[in-house]
């Protein structure tokens, strides 16, 4: 019976917290909006006093701990970085690395979720900067890089993460585009030469088209993975861009409702794949692969795709046809950061030990083999160029290519504003309009 | 209803029978023809999924695609992990629920109206919109990255139904015998475990398999908890087949195959016992 | 002090309930709420109070009265159509048949299957080019060539729906169920004994009984399909042009892809203030019903 009360008395104790709690947690929203709006200096400090007390929890153990978080490039990704992150401790014996491998499907989901914590990673491998950079989460490039390693990389890969001319990211890797062809379909429907103009693009799909009715002459993707890049591809080859010399944004630019105009009616006519709105560029590599596909735009690694998806494609590789006279290809370039989290000398000398070690040509040239990417580094892309020759082909391809404005922090808005400007314009709203709306909401 | 198939058929009623069938079986396969399509994929190649003349059923059955998930991903430990959540979700839910249930349907207290409106309240926002918050409290509890965090969040997240429910279930069951054990000596406690639950277990089963089941399939907030590849559940784990290079169907579907089995098999147990438990005709009371 | 302990004795019975939910979801909420009213970077960092900003913002852009009707349709049609067709297949799964237990383990495998999964196969089901539906009804020699069953924007979010209700029908079929199972058979003795037919009796006695289980099941089910993510977000993402875009995918294309969290926020806020208008009046008719 004692016990019993007792049991009960302990129980009373604890739900009265509870309510207290209760009540507590009832008036904490506005509490915590008015305290926001004044004592916002006070709650940074408390939480450098946080990631302070962690840091030294962090190298107790006597080790200096770096993390990272790299992206998913291939099946392979995690495997490969497993093995680094034992060897760099091997020859790195004061030094504990962490690497997480996340897929592009959540990466910036988790990243986002992790820095609104206060949890950023050390270093990150990502596609994007900006963002990061306009918070002042970033070191510059040449705190955390060697100047040897540095000076290894491409400088107009480089010039991609310069804002107000300071470098913040470093390339991991880089890709460009060409268009790839169905030799056998363009023989077979008497396109003798891949199309390099606009109107011999459209002649050649009129020709597949009415040879081969089940296949789709052209491959198209607008999705929302991706569909910034179909937008690339046509103002670029059409004379146009995504922001003038200065810098400022020209999305409604003649050149470019012109060029997506065409690209749309391309669709409209019964060119392209059904559902450029859903049909991912992987898609349409894999209808390319089983000859579904005639013609397309794909990065370097279309070739392996297709070999490891166990198809065989007699394909040739051609400039992306144009209308102005010059073809430009699209490069894509993703990059290292690393987060101002208050390092110790220690720390960012193991960060520097970091890239020194990735980069190393052997290894560093090994790994964007494996990826079927392209080098950022002049010195992998002579290993690699040495070595094969296709190679050799593409490394001219990307030293001319241009690329996204990421550098910019309205790139975010304007990578979602042109897809659902090309998805709106499928679904037969008028191309003018759609750039014009955009064009002033991102530069009123 | 159940007395229509002791009686003998005549003409009206034979019809009624075969119109029955008629619907089960349309029914059946209108639900199974996903899974059939996708045991299918599953032992095609590529190159087969996505040739220009598509087949029903693969050429050459490739049972080696099942092997080969377990080399591309641990997937037994992916496995493991899932059983251990959504295990650990129903039981936390259940120890928490049916007290807060009992107290619901025995008892009367001011703001229970209050709290039945809190329980339904706390299930309108999804998880997805929740996620940088439940983050920042799992990181205050040191519980990102853990199992035993997925394991409070699905509890959370289904006490909602384990509640409704199970007052429902306890509201439709008469307290008189409780009443009588309780004179006889026994507490509250031990006459809702002695002689409540036993009565209430079909309805208790019938939460058990929902909570079950929602842990199980739970995607989003284990997506953004879980770093370490071997604290994955299998929802999350085989996404690595739905990758950025490419999505392979025929890995994924596989995996989404050994994903399934588990449940539907858990289902088919207890389904036995929520009928003889229902036999026993313990609802009456 | 007896009197005093049976008084808070029912609190005692809560309060792991309590506790749990105070943790686990009160406290992102209130977090939520906060980042509403919150400026957001896009990196996630709040920089202060900015009151209504978000919400004014949010309710400016023409997309979001789009977004809202979708939500509404998304929610009426899964919920309404697999709540009678779940019922139907209940009443259908009541009668003693040959193979009823088999046909039951049948009716649970898509609840039993992830909603990831489901989308997934769906939507590959559906594929024009590869879809394994075009196949079967080509091999079967129903069609001749190639169909797309997703030309429009509408198209797509019709199977998404058809996919919903797939998903949604066993958790009504089964709480039905178990509903139908609790009734006492002697009603229904006492029905037949006064000659009540099959309709009467389903009216009279089988759908008022069964109602009251229903209603909580509603309600959660109300909840569960407007806020549900993974159908709509693999099958299209919302697109094309948010065409098919309801306010969960919305909000997270908002916070994840273009950085918008303090808007996604009063996004939700926004689907949270209408749930529970929508579910109060929902219960207070009910529990007032309840009482008669």
């Amino acid at each position: 019976m004692k016990k019993k009360n007792l049991k009960k008395v302990l129980a009373l104790s604890l739900s009265l917290a509870a309510a207290i709690s209760l009540a507590a947690c009832g008036s904490t929203p506005a509490e915590t909006n008015t305290k926001d709006d004044t004592d916002t200096t006070q709650e940074s400090d408390n939480t450098e006093e946080e990631t302070e007390s962690t840091d030294k929890e962090e190298s107790s153990g006597g080790k200096t701990e770096i993390s990272v978080i790299a992206a998913q490039y291939g099946q392979n990704t995690a495997d490969w970085w497993k093995t680094f992150e034992a060897d760099f401790e091997k020859d790195n014996e004061g030094i504990d690395l962490n690497v997480e491998v996340i897929s592009w499907n959540d990466i910036s989901t988790t990243v986002n979720t992790r820095v609104a914590n206060n949890q950023a990673p050390d270093i990150l491998n990502i596609d994007v900067f900006a963002d990061y950079q306009a918070d002042d989460l970033l070191l510059p490039a040449k705190d955390y890089v060697s100047e040897e390693t540095y000076n290894k990389m491409y400088e107009a890969f480089l010039e991609q993460s310069n804002v107000d001319g300071t470098i913040w990211a470093i390339p991991d890797l880089a890709s460009a585009r060409a268009m790839y062809y169905n030799k056998d379909i363009l023989e077979g429907a008497g396109v003798t030469a891949p199309p390099t103009t606009w109107d011999e693009l459209t002649e050649a799909c009129k020709k597949i088209k009415e040879k081969y009715p089940d296949v789709y002459p052209w491959g198209i993707d607008m999705t929302t993975d991706e569909g910034q890049a179909a937008f690339a591809y046509y103002i670029w080859n059409n004379g146009g861009d995504f922001t003038d010399a200065d810098g400022n944004w020209t999305l409604n630019s003649p050149e470019n409702v012109a060029a997506i105009e065409y690209a749309i009616g391309l669709i409209n006519d019964g060119y392209t794949n059904t559902d450029p709105a859903n049909e991912t560029r992987y898609d349409l590599q894999d209808m390319f692969g089983t000859g579904k596909v005639a013609m397309m735009i794909a990065p370097n690694s279309l070739p392996t795709y297709i070999k490891d998806g166990g198809n065989e494609v007699n394909y040739g590789m051609a400039p992306i046809p144009n209308n102005n006279g010059t073809s430009v290809s699209a490069g894509v370039m993703d990059r290292f950061m690393c987060f101002d989290n208050e390092y110790s000398d220690e720390e960012m000398e193991a960060i520097k030990t970091f890239f020194d070690y990735f980069f190393e040509d052997e290894r560093y040239s090994a790994w964007v083999e494996m990826e079927g990417f392209l080098p950022a580094t002049k010195t992998g892309g002579e290993a690699l160029a040495a070595k094969d020759e296709s190679m050799a082909e593409w490394i001219d391809i990307v030293g001319s290519c241009k690329f996204y404005p990421t550098a910019k922090t309205e790139w975010a808005d304007v990578k979602q504003g042109v897809i659902s400007a090309e998805q709106n314009a499928l679904l037969g709203e008028s191309v003018q309009e759609q750039l014009d709306n955009l064009q002033a909401e991102i530069a009123p | 209803m159940n007395e229509t198939a002791k009686k003998p058929l005549n003409g009206k009623k034979l019809t009624l029978r075969i119109l029955l069938y008629l619907v089960v079986f349309i029914v059946c396969v209108l639900i199974l023809y996903p899974y059939f399509a996708m045991l299918c994929t599953s032992l095609k190649g590529r190159s087969e999924i996505f040739a220009a003349k598509g087949t029903i059923l693969p050429k050459e059955a490739l049972w080696s695609n099942f092997a080969d998930i377990w080399q591309r991903a641990p997937m037994a430990k992916y496995m493991l992990n899932s059983v251990l959540i959504a295990g650990g979700s129903t039981i936390i839910a259940l120890i928490c629920g049916i007290p807060a249930a009992y107290a619901l349907s025995r008892m009367k207290f001011k703001g229970d109206i209050v709290f039945l409106g809190f329980v339904i309240v706390s299930q309108m926002f999804a998880p997805v919109v929740l996620l940088i918050g439940i983050y920042k409290v799992m990181m205050t509890l040191n519980l990102t990255n853990s199992i035993l965090g997925l394991i409070f969040i699905n509890a959370a997240f289904n006490q909602a139904f384990t509640i409704w429910l199970l007052r429902g279930t306890f509201m439709g069951i008469s307290s008189e015998m409780e009443q009588a054990a309780k004179i006889d000596g026994c507490n509250r406690f031990e006459a809702m475990v002695k002689i409540l639950l036993p009565v209430a277990a079909p309805g208790i089963v019938t939460t058990l398999i929902f909570v079950f089941i929602n842990a199980w399939n739970e995607y989003t907030v284990a997506l953004t908890l879980i770093s370490d590849d071997l604290n994955k559940p299998l929802t999350v784990g085989i996404n690595i087949f739905n990758g950025y290079n490419m999505i392979e169907w025929q890995y994924l579907f596989a995996a989404s195959l050994f994903a399934i089995a588990p449940v539907v098999i858990l289902f088919a147990i207890i389904e036995k016992n929520l009928v003889s438990g229902l036999a026993s005709g313990g609802v009456k009371g | 002090m007896k009197k005093f302990i049976r008084k808070i004795e029912p609190y005692l019975w809560i309060l792991p309930s309590v506790l749990l939910m105070l943790i686990f979801i009160l406290v992102p909420i209130v977090f939520v709420f906060r980042m509403a009213l919150s400026k957001v970077s896009r990196a996630g960092l709040i920089k202060g109070f900015t009151g209504l900003a978000n919400f004014t913002k949010i309710l400016s852009t023409p997309t979001f009265s789009m977004v809202l009707k979708n939500t509404l349709v998304w929610t009426v049609a899964v919920v309404g159509l697999s709540t009678l067709l779940g019922f139907i297949l209940a009443l259908i799964l009541n009668n003693a048949f040959k193979g009823r237990k088999i046909a039951r383990a049948i009716v649970v495998f898509p609840w039993a299957t992830t909603l990831v999964v489901q989308a997934s196969i769906w939507k590959f089901i559906l594929d024009t080019d590869y879809g394994t539906l075009n196949t079967l009804l080509m091999k079967l020699g129903i069609i001749d060539h190639a169909v797309n069953w997703t030309p429009s924007a509408g198209a797509w979010f019709a199977w998404e729906i058809a996919c919903g209700i797939f998903v949604t029908i066993p958790f009504v079929t089964f709480t039905v169920l178990s509903g139908l199972q609790s009734i006492d058979g002697s009603y229904y003795e006492a029905a037949t004994v006064d000659g009540a037919n099959y309709w009467q009796k389903l009216f009279k006695i089988t759908v008022p009984l069964v109602s009251s289980s229903l209603t909580v099941s509603t309600v959660l089910n109300i909840i569960y399909v407007f806020n549900s993510f993974p159908i709509i977000w693999n099958m299209t993402k919302g697109d094309p042009g948010n065409r098919t875009d309801t306010l969960v995918t919305y909000l997270y294309k908002l916070a994840f892809y273009n950085g918008k969290q303090g808007e996604a926020a009063a996004v939700s806020v926004i689907g949270f203030l209408i749930l529970l208008v929508c579910a109060t009046a929902y219960m207070v008719a009910t529990l007032k019903k309840g009482d008669e």
